[in-house]
């Protein structure tokens, strides 16, 4: 943030970094997306292997998924963000996500 | 040769491991758990506290209080209660965890 | 009732008059003896509104103060025990005045004896192990799976070899501490440290305290460096700490032999 002088006379403006609260919006956003993500990928993978999917639901499914784990992988490139980025430890409750994906 | 009543530690710019800094975690973990423990006149002594909760309290504390829709009986939950809430579920895994000590 | 109390570090053995010169404790308070034959207490004045047992809770949480006051009584404590036999005490532990802690170096003068001479020669070391990021690894810059089926297939295999590292790497940290305690002549399991405030990415799997004899450091130091390049963990020792995981009294029926 920086402030400066206005020339009209209303007083010092403050300039919020625009960039920056994107940046940190989209960082929390992107991080409950991928949680989600994750738990889909884990809870699709479980019911692989119970045998609960047609060929067809479990083909959809994984296209799906990998479409989606594309676009995290974009969006979070976009915004100059890591894997390790997306997380929130939440001490005794553990981190949020794994910490290996 | 050293005597048995006392000893040389190693010092700090030739130490074995090359560190400087003392991690404030590691510090932590033998000052809220080490030492020997004596009842102090006012307080009791810090042995047994849990630093796991200290962490997130503080980490709760650092995030900004959430306005919360009534969810029973159509009351207002504050961000005080809230945060309370929380704390209390952390409490209650607290007491789960298993003591560190060996 | 007066508004300051007496704020104890430390017992000590033979304390040098000289070693307390300039030295500075909790709020920048001058540090002093208080002995009782050879036993030395080693204190400084403290505010009572700050140590008073509810602003005491309160101050626990804020981790601005809590660090202040670690590193404070550390640098005391870490002073003194580079030329000193010295039992550390937990923190915060204070009375009334400097009388009553003459009375209790008094009263539990053998068990400071006792404390003291387990620690003689000694000093302990920390023993911490991550567990080596496996991450997307294999899967990284490989082609774009042909079908949803074969996507599926590659994740399951991915997370199983994650769950599979970190086992392993539990295993190998495992295997590392059994050799540093084989050096030890007492180990102590801390609890596994919090990420957010060690700030670290990769998981802790062991957070161990080893009391090593002064003379066997080196075979630790030895230890370590062939550990440099294991594939699964990352194993980091802290040290050499004055020995505060080692200074309870009931550990003395706990050392091994």
């Amino acid at each position: 943030m920086a402030e400066r002088a206005s020339g009209d006379g209303t007083g010092p403006r403050i300039e919020i970094d625009k960039d920056e609260v994107r940046r940190d919006l989209m960082k929390l956003v992107l991080t409950i997306v991928e949680l989600l993500r994750q738990l889909m990928e884990r809870q699709a993978i479980r019911r692989v292997e119970q045998g609960d999917l047609t060929e067809q639901e479990e083909e959809d499914l994984g296209t799906s998924l990998m479409l989606l784990a594309e676009a995290m992988d974009e969006l979070t490139e976009q915004f100059g963000l890591t894997p390790a980025d997306l997380n929130l430890d939440l001490g005794p409750l553990g981190p949020l996500l794994p910490r290996d994906r | 040769m050293t005597e048995p009543e006392s000893f040389e530690l190693t010092p700090r710019a030739t130490s074995l491991f090359g560190d400087e800094e003392v991690a404030l975690v590691d510090l932590l973990d033998r000052l809220l758990a080490g030492g020997v423990v004596l009842v102090g006149d006012l307080t009791i002594s810090l042995a047994g506290v849990d630093l796991v909760r200290i962490s997130l309290r503080a980490l709760i504390t650092s995030i900004a209080p959430v306005e919360r829709p009534g969810t029973r009986g159509g009351t207002q939950r504050s961000g005080a209660a809230a945060s309370e809430a929380v704390t209390a579920r952390a409490e209650r895994a607290d007491r789960e965890l298993e003591p560190g000590d060996g | 009732m007066s508004d300051t109390l007496t704020y104890v570090y430390a017992v000590a053995r033979d304390v040098d008059d000289a070693a307390l010169d300039g030295l500075r404790g909790i709020g920048g308070r001058p540090v002093r003896v208080v002995t009782v034959g050879r036993l030395a207490a080693v204190v400084s004045d403290a505010d009572r509104a700050e140590f008073e047992e509810r602003a005491l809770e309160e101050r626990l949480e804020d981790l601005e103060w809590l660090a202040a006051t670690a590193r404070a009584h550390h640098h005391v404590v870490d002073t003194l025990g580079r030329g000193h036999l010295l039992a550390p005490l937990a923190l915060a532990t204070v009375y009334f005045d400097d009388d009553r802690v003459r009375a209790v170096l008094t009263d539990s003068r053998e068990t400071f004896d006792g404390v003291l001479d387990r620690l003689a020669g000694r000093a302990e070391f920390g023993l911490k192990v991550y567990a080596r990021r496996g991450g997307r690894g294999a899967t990284a810059g490989r082609e774009r799976a042909a079908s949803g089926a074969e996507y599926l297939r590659r994740r399951r295999q991915a997370l199983r070899e994650g769950d599979t590292a970190l086992d392993e790497a539990r295993e190998a940290a495992a295997e590392v501490d059994t050799a540093v305690t084989a050096l030890a002549v007492a180990s102590r399991t801390h609890r596994l440290q919090d990420a957010t405030l060690s700030g670290t990415s990769e998981p802790m799997v062991l957070n161990r305290a080893h009391l090593v004899p002064v003379e066997r450091a080196g075979e630790l130091a030895a230890l370590v460096d062939t550990l440099a390049e294991h594939p699964r963990i990352r194993v980091e020792v802290t040290g050499p700490w004055v020995p505060y995981s080692f200074a309870q009294t009931q550990q003395a029926q706990q050392d091994q032999p």
